[in-house]
């Protein structure tokens, strides 16, 4: 707007016009936009577009056999048992290792906050590999489990594990920053007011995380159905047993199934964009209650 | 005795925060704690809230051995420095809760939480304010909740950390005039800390002088400043000219004679005068011994610096005087002064 007042003002004073400082030339924000846009689409849309233009390539009906097949089936409800485990597992604890960096000082905090980078910074191979070394057969606590009969390994816990290990950061990451940036005066002013603990975190501790919360565990559950990597490592491909979705699409892939293993991906990719959907109808809806809170 | 203090020690690693102090607050008495950044005094009013625990020493609070209590026991409101509100609540919410959060056989019913909330927000003037949220008010706003939030247990103390410590000059003043209506009003024993030295002798019935984790002197604002009790005092409260000396024989020689003022007290060999620039006076002198270097006018009053022999001095007079003495930027004159306190040094 000041622009283009500027603009008309010296226009009429018959001077050459003045642009501001902060306006590109047209060419070139037409170039930087038309630029950002052929990107998004050549390398976020399409490929969305070709996963559900390959599920349905053989219509609804195909498309809805490869999604009830009963291997099918037993990979989302696996999916599902594994996000169900572990997303609250990563609520508990991200809140509880938020809490404890953001208002207290301790010896060892920055190693704390380091170990909880951990897991985005090892390739999630390793992650998977981690628990094989610990609980297979071979590994350090192998032979005790298999004499008490308990199976981590090619299971359903160790699909667990590798999930909460490698989405352990998405809550923590999100929360630390907003509650050290937070302080803990609202916590001391409710137990001066004479809340117990448990009052102040619920009503005072808890009301101003929730965004914060919301998200890290939306990201976190989309990582935790999606994770492949690690997954892989300790699952050890048994249909219908420990396969979860994107092994499934996977095993179904390699076996030039392309059908059945668009129709699964189409899934998660539906997934991806449900998550971002409810994220931006939150921020739409709540915007304001957000900005209050983060001040 | 609303509260007693008694030997609290409290050390941040190597930092010695509090160093053995003693104080008694009196019931009803509205008292500062004065000092620098440093000197304690916020921590002082952490542990007496329970916020902090101290190394060693004693708190009694209305006579009850307080230090095992937990903030919530102790009864007391405390008004944070920047408030502290709960951002995701109302104004309203934010004085009832307080109320809200009592165990359910002392918790008032929700219609006597509405009537008492009501009546705070009358009291603290906020009433068409009471379904706004914290961020949607202006600083004096915020304090103003934070201070009904507090009253809302109906404390027997009343803690407050720098309380318009946050907010511009204007408004502070108001507020300043206002808190001690209130006071005067309510008649809660209240205790807030405070840098600002016109802040505590303004609005203190008593005020407590510290520095470095220890009290370098108790008393009321006239007699604090009239009578500071050490050179501490003496610098940190008001403008004054600090003048190195030698006193020999009960007579301090400044700036190798140039001055001579009679001293009171048993000092003797190198010692440090103090003169309130109010205490000093200038007298137009052809040939006098100074020079007047500068003139300074703020609002009704006159600032005068004065070279002696190389010392820079500060004199301070009303306008009027200032004219009925003629004197301009560059004229000699003569200086005496009128009152001066002597520290060894």
């Amino acid at each position: 707007m000041p622009a283009d007042t500027i603009t008309s003002t010296s226009t009429n004073i018959a001077v050459p016009p003045v642009r501001s400082v902060l306006s590109e030339p047209g060419w070139v924000r037409f170039l930087l936009i038309a630029g950002a846009l052929l990107f998004l689409a050549l390398f976020l849309l399409l490929p969305l577009v070709a996963v559900f233009a390959e599920a349905l390539r053989h219509g609804f009906d195909a498309y809805w056999a490869a999604l009830t097949e009963p291997d099918a089936v037993a990979a989302i409800e696996l999916t599902l048992i594994v996000a169900v485990i572990s997303v609250p597992a990563n609520l508990l604890f991200g809140v509880a290792a938020s809490w404890c960096v953001a208002k207290f000082d301790f010896r060892g905090k920055n190693l704390l906050i380091t170990l909880i980078d951990l897991p985005f910074s090892v390739s999630p191979v390793i992650s998977g590999l981690i628990y094989v070394l610990l609980f297979g057969l071979n590994g350090l606590f192998g032979a005790y489990l298999r004499d008490m009969g308990i199976q981590i390994i090619f299971a359903v816990p160790g699909l667990v594990l590798a999930t909460i290990f490698v989405t352990f950061p998405f809550v923590a990451r999100e929360l630390i920053p907003l509650m050290q940036e937070q302080g803990s005066d609202e916590e001391e002013a409710a137990l001066v007011l004479g809340a117990s603990g448990w009052q102040t975190f619920w009503r005072v501790t808890i009301p101003n995380i929730k965004w914060g919360l919301l998200y890290g565990v939306l990201l976190c559950n989309a990582r935790a159905m999606g994770e492949f990597g690690a997954v892989s490592v300790v699952s050890g491909h048994i249909r219908g047993e420990t396969n979860t979705m994107p092994l499934h699409v996977e095993i179904l892939y390699n076996e030039y199934n392309f059908v059945a293993a668009f129709a699964v991906a189409s899934l998660l990719a539906m997934l991806a964009l449900v998550t971002l959907v409810v994220k931006t109808a939150l921020e739409w809806r709540f915007g304001e209650e957000l900005a209050a809170t983060r001040h | 005795m609303a509260i007693q203090v008694s030997g609290i020690t409290k050390r941040f690693n190597d930092f010695t925060a509090l160093d053995s102090v003693d104080l008694e607050v009196r019931s009803g008495e509205l008292l500062a704690l004065l000092g620098p950044s440093g000197s304690g005094k916020t921590t002082l009013l952490r542990i007496m809230a329970g916020l902090e625990s101290p190394d060693a020493g004693g708190l009694l609070l209305n006579g009850e051995e307080a230090l095992g209590l937990k903030p919530r026991d102790r009864q007391v409101g405390f008004v944070f420095q920047h408030y502290a509100l709960f951002r995701h609540m109302t104004v309203f919410d934010n004085v009832a809760f307080g109320l809200k959060v009592r165990p359910r056989g002392q918790r008032p019913s929700s219609a006597e939480i509405r009537r008492r909330v009501t009546e705070l927000l009358d009291l603290v003037q906020l009433s068409p304010f009471a379904g706004r949220y914290p961020a949607q008010l202006s600083g004096g706003q915020r304090q103003r909740v934070a201070l009904a939030r507090a009253l809302a247990i109906e404390p027997k103390v009343l803690l407050l950390d720098e309380p318009f410590g946050a907010l511009d000059a204007k408004v502070r003043k108001e507020l300043r005039r206002w808190l001690r209506k209130l006071h005067e009003d309510i008649h809660v024993t209240s205790v807030f800390v405070t840098h600002d030295q016109e802040e505590a002798l303004e609005l203190a019935d008593r005020v407590v002088v510290m520095n470095q984790g220890r009290i370098e002197q108790i008393g009321s604002p006239a007699e604090v400043y009239d009578h500071p009790a050490s050179a501490f005092v003496y610098e940190f409260l008001g403008q004054v000219n600090r003048l190195d000396c030698t006193v020999e024989g009960g007579i301090a020689h400044i700036g190798d004679g140039a001055l001579a003022i009679a001293t009171d007290g048993g000092v003797q060999g190198r010692a440090v005068a103090y003169v309130r620039p109010h205490d000093l006076g200038v007298t137009p002198a052809v040939g006098g011994p100074a020079r007047i270097s500068g003139i300074h006018v703020v609002g009704p009053d006159a600032r005068i610096d004065i070279d002696l022999a190389g010392l820079a001095l500060e004199a301070e007079m009303d306008r009027e005087r200032l004219a009925t003495l003629g004197i301009v930027a560059g004229d000699r004159c003569a200086v005496h002064i009128d009152r001066a306190r002597v520290f060894a040094r």
